[in-house]
């Protein structure tokens, strides 16, 4: 279901309400937002989706839509799918339905929330819609007045009755509607179930891995995370800068992180293309740093509040000189706790790098989860004892990670230098030390043992969908359509953008003899990066389109079960 | 500072003493180092060669303060008198492509200021003692400033800076 | 035991890496200043860091053996926070020239004098890019017109560092001279002793690139007025803008609350966890 309005109208705290609700009765559900450019009073979109198994993709259409008025609705309708079978509960006072909504021949029921609202003291039509939905759903009444009272505990208890009474208003509104929806319920205690955003899962995946310093300078859509983080990582003994820009957050983690602790900046597009000269310098230094981009439209200031992946290519080209580095990218909202954790772990192990490409979907959009599983590494970089004899900082290894001095650490004092060096550290231009340095860097990288957590691999035939991030719940729904339609759908989500596996991806594909790459940017730069890494099948296609629209499952079953040959 | 005729202790004295050759070993082999970097092999040795001399004094030092306690002074706290230590020159007279000669001339004007120290200590210091071990030294750095002027005399005395063939260099 | 042998000398802070300093050139007294201030402060080396940018004067921390960082150009001070909100127990010193700081650099500089971390910022200003060889730099006068970049000059108003240091929040600013090593490491000294964000500017000649800077020696005195330093921001002011910039000594002392970060060791991970749950 889908519930928009603009200026005031609390959609996004209908939204939470009721994903929270639904939870405690035992549904798993999805919520996304969607949002205009407006500080205050803009239009805005809380997109849900409830089932009784977790839910990582938000659907093709929208079964309900609750609209409290359609100003600027333009900016974002062709995000709302609606199919014929479609309900539109419309408050009259906001307006006429647009065009493109009565086009698709939904149902369409004007109600009035606000008016009913009005009689109400302390009354609000959003609380009257979330009583609608009650009645629709068969959500109990009582879990949604518990959850409302929680969260309004703080306004008073005027506040408070006004809302249960809008509650009850709008339930019996409901029941004379006929239209019933019943909210998926999973038979399985709720107790192990979390209710987290991307951000959040994120912040927490770099609490876990041991990032006790961050800095970071305000960006949408990241800042959230940031926020998140601020006071716990204060709580934790850690510390969060707010920087003068993120020439500064990337070079504070490196200061943090030379000193032996482990640091991370968050940012967005803009941010990362500032912080590539410093991520630079923690590749060329040896430096671990976790950089976590949040995309958003591109390119430039492009579309902040919405969805893309089109920074791939800054994340993996985006350096000057060659810099091997580590791109990693959440394949949902839970696994973010774990890439992000193991981002840290990949930073720390291997002296270097680790951008993690997030997206605004993924980010701002909040799910029901089952608690995701406690990964334990044991994260520990390699660090140099005191008084060793003749230490060397990039000392040639044949693992390519060296010793690094920790500050404090007696008899083993060196410079970290961005400049080209030899293997105590010392600058030099000479050919062979820069030789040896770049193979240093390089193998550290393609040597290790990155396991099983380079992608995520589903399924099995001779067709293979190759997908990264957060196209990765659509591609899945379109995989288990096609698989019930009796075609079977192997599934490659790359958790491990760079460096590629490119053997181990080579094996997934063994016996494939179709490939669909599936990815949110215009250029297809997914596409073009795999086509320039490893020989994939003849049939190979791409599906590709920019956001801020998600790409929809029945997009991808449909060209899955296009016949190829 | 500046009061080189308030020296009033032996120890205070060497440690004075001790401190300027210190500081000249140290100032020389710093520049004979950053000439041998910018390839003025004659200069670097020349400064290496004074370094020497400094370490001799030095020891010489050492020797007579053997088995006393000298005060332990902060660089801003020595009885100079200028800021700076006597034979550490003057940045501003150094110049990579420097002559032999303009080295030595760097060289007297060190050995100038040690023997003018000395000499104001020796005729101004309370303390008897201070005052006839300073007028040692005087005699000593006296007898380094003829030394040098005596070489100055027997080198050619170009003093002109070639001019320099090679443009500046763009590094990082 | 030789009495004198076993004393920490300023060469224990230096390393066996030859400076690529051009012989006469100001940094090399700037390095002697800072390592007999660290042997006056009697630090271990390796509870020091010294941090840097780009350019001729931000290749000082491989000269010395106390813990280093040679970052990028303009990063410094973002570095050195860095590290000093990681690693309060540590002393930093930043250290870099006028284009590092105040060109490329200069927001960091704003904002680390607002901040007021306890580090010192050591800026070796010699009004000139030497690495590049010889461009124009934010403190070279507007008339300047010996560098092929800017033929007839920048006709811009050099960057007053005192005052913008002042401006910004700054808690210890002080000006010295390369060619008074002694003098300058009592400074250090004072800034690394002082609680908060220490900055002193350096006039640091360029014989390559300025070789009339070389009279440097013969302009500069210390400021002379009785009045500085002074905790008097009005005052400080005053003088900083009567200066003609080549006056020297510390300027401006103030006793501000140093940024702190919270030692709150309240909660673990899965207390975090918990606000998760349904």
């Amino acid at each position: 279901m889908a519930l928009i309005g603009s200026g005031g109208a609390g959609v996004v705290t209908v939204g939470n309400l009721l994903l929270e609700a639904a939870a405690v009765d035992g549904s798993y559900g999805l919520m996304r937002r969607s949002a205009g450019p407006q500080i205050r009073g803009g239009e805005s979109a809380a997109l849900l989706r409830f089932a009784d198994t977790p839910v990582e993709y938000a659907g093709d259409y929208y079964q309900l839509l609750i609209a409290f008025d359609w100003r600027h609705a333009e900016r974002f309708i062709d995000e709302i799918r609606l199919a014929a079978s479609s309900c539109v509960l419309h408050d009259p006072a906001g307006g006429d339905v647009p065009e493109p909504i009565v086009h698709t021949g939904a149902r369409l029921i004007p109600i009035e929330m606000q008016t009913q609202a009005r009689e109400i003291e302390c009354g609000r039509a959003n609380m009257i819609a979330l009583g609608l939905v009650s009645s629709i759903t068969g959500l109990k009444l009582e879990t949604i007045s518990s959850t409302v009272s929680r969260s309004l505990s703080a306004k008073g208890e005027n506040v408070i009755a006004g809302a249960c009474a809008c509650l009850e208003r709008g339930a019996n509104m409901g029941q004379s509607l006929g239209i019933e929806l019943p909210l998926p319920i999973a038979h399985v205690g709720t107790e192990d179930r979390w209710t987290i955003t991307g951000n959040q899962a994120c912040g927490l995946g770099a609490l876990k891995g041991g990032v006790r310093f961050v800095a970071g300078y305000p960006i949408t859509p990241a800042s959230e995370m940031l926020e998140w983080l601020a006071p716990r990582l204060a709580k934790m003994g850690g510390c969060l800068i707010q920087a003068e820009d993120e020439l500064a957050s990337v070079n504070m983690i490196l200061g943090a992180s030379y000193g032996g602790v482990p640091a991370m900046t968050v940012t967005s597009g803009p941010g990362l293309a500032l912080m590539t000269e410093g991520i630079g310098l923690a590749v060329a230094s040896e430096t671990p740093i976790v950089v976590i981009d949040v995309m958003r439209g591109g390119p430039s200031t492009g579309i902040p509040t919405k969805s893309e992946q089109t920074d791939l290519n800054i994340a993996l080209y985006g350096m000057h000189g060659e810099a091997p580095h580590v791109v990693v990218a959440p394949v949902s909202i839970p696994d973010s706790v774990f890439t992000t954790q193991w981002a840290v772990h990949l930073a720390e192990s291997l002296q270097t790098a680790v951008i993690v490409l997030s997206d605004q979907q993924l980010a701002q959009s909040r799910m029901v989860v089952n608690r995701p599983p406690d990964i334990g590494f044991v994260t520990r970089r390699v660090t140099a004892q005191a008084g060793v004899e003749n230490y060397r900082r990039y000392a040639l290894r044949a693992d390519g990670v060296s010793a690094m001095a920790i500050p404090g650490t007696i008899g083993v004092n060196y410079t970290a230098d961005g400049l080209e060096h030899d293997e105590r550290g010392t600058p030099s231009t000479g050919s062979h030390d820069h030789l040896r340095q770049l193979n240093k860097r390089a193998t550290k990288l393609t040597g290790f043992d990155y396991g099983d957590h380079w992608a995520d691999i589903e399924g099995d035939g001779t067709i293979a969908v190759v997908t990264w991030g957060s196209c990765t719940g659509a591609v899945k729904e379109a995989i288990r359509r096609v698989g019930e339609q009796g075609v079977p759908v192997r599934l490659i989500a790359l958790r491990l953008l760079a460096p590629l596996c490119k053997q181990q991806l080579n094996q997934a594909l063994e016996g494939v003899e179709r490939v669909l790459v599936v990815e949110q940017t215009f250029s297809r730069q997914f596409y073009h990066y795999l086509r320039s890494q490893v020989d994939l099948p003849k049939f190979t296609e791409s599906l590709a389109r920019p956001g801020p629209l998600p790409l929809a499952a029945s997009e991808i079953s449909a060209m899955l079960l296009v016949d190829g040959a | 500072m500046t009061n080189p005729q308030e020296i009033a202790t032996k120890a205070e004295f060497l440690a004075h003493a001790f401190a300027l050759e210190q500081e000249s070993v140290d100032r020389y082999e710093e520049l004979a180092d950053a000439m041998d970097t910018h390839n003025n092999l004659e200069v670097a040795g020349l400064f290496r060669k004074m370094a020497e001399f400094g370490r001799k004094h030095a020891v010489e030092v050492e020797r007579l303060a053997a088995g006393s306690d000298l005060p332990t002074l902060e660089p801003w706290d020595f009885k100079w008198a200028d800021d700076e230590g006597p034979e550490t020159g003057d940045y501003a007279d150094i110049d990579y492509m420097m002559t032999p000669v303009q080295a030595l001339q760097f060289a007297l004007a060190n050995e100038k200021r040690s023997r003018d120290f000395y000499g104001l200590v020796a005729s101004h210091s309370p303390n008897q003692t201070v005052r006839e071990l300073a007028g040692e030294f005087t005699q000593e750095e006296a007898e380094h400033v003829t030394l040098l002027e005596r070489w100055i005399a027997r080198h050619d005395s170009d003093t002109t800076i070639a001019d320099d063939l090679d443009p500046p260099n763009i590094v990082d | 035991m030789n009495p004198l042998s076993d004393k920490i000398e300023p060469k224990d802070y230096k390393s066996d890496v030859k400076p690529v300093w051009c012989p006469g050139c100001g940094d090399f007294g700037v390095l002697n200043a800072i390592t007999k201030a660290l042997a006056s402060l009697r630090l271990a080396p390796e509870q020091v860091a010294l941090i840097s940018g780009i350019g001729c004067s931000s290749r000082v921390p491989a000269y010395t053996n106390v813990y280093g960082f040679h970052g990028i150009h303009g990063r410094a001070l973002a570095l050195g926070a860095g590290l000093k909100a990681a690693r309060p127990d540590l002393h930093i010193v930043v250290a870099g020239g006028d284009g590092d700081g105040f060109s490329i650099g200069g927001n960091h500089f704003l904002h680390a004098c607002r901040r007021n971390m306890d580090m010192t910022y050591i800026v070796m200003d010699n009004e000139v890019y030497g690495m590049t060889k010889g461009q124009a730099s934010p403190t070279t006068a507007p008339d300047w017109t010996e560098s092929e970049l800017t033929p007839s000059g920048t006709h811009a108003r050099p960057f007053q560092p005192a005052a913008i240091a002042l401006a910004a929040g700054a808690t210890f600013i002080a000006r010295a001279f390369s060619g008074k090593p002694n003098t300058l490491a009592q400074m250090v000294v004072l800034a690394m002793q002082h609680p908060g964000f220490a900055f002193i500017q350096v006039l640091s000649p360029c014989p390559t690139f300025r070789p009339e800077q070389k009279e440097w020696k013969n302009i500069v005195r210390p400021f002379a007025v009785d009045a500085l330093p002074t905790s008097d921001p009005a005052l400080a002011a005053l003088h900083c803008q009567r200066d003609d910039g080549m006056s020297t000594g510390v300027i401006y002392v103030e006793a501000r609350p140093v940024w702190k970060r919270s030692d709150m060791q309240e909660i673990a991970i899965d207390d975090i966890e918990q606000e998760f749950r349904i």
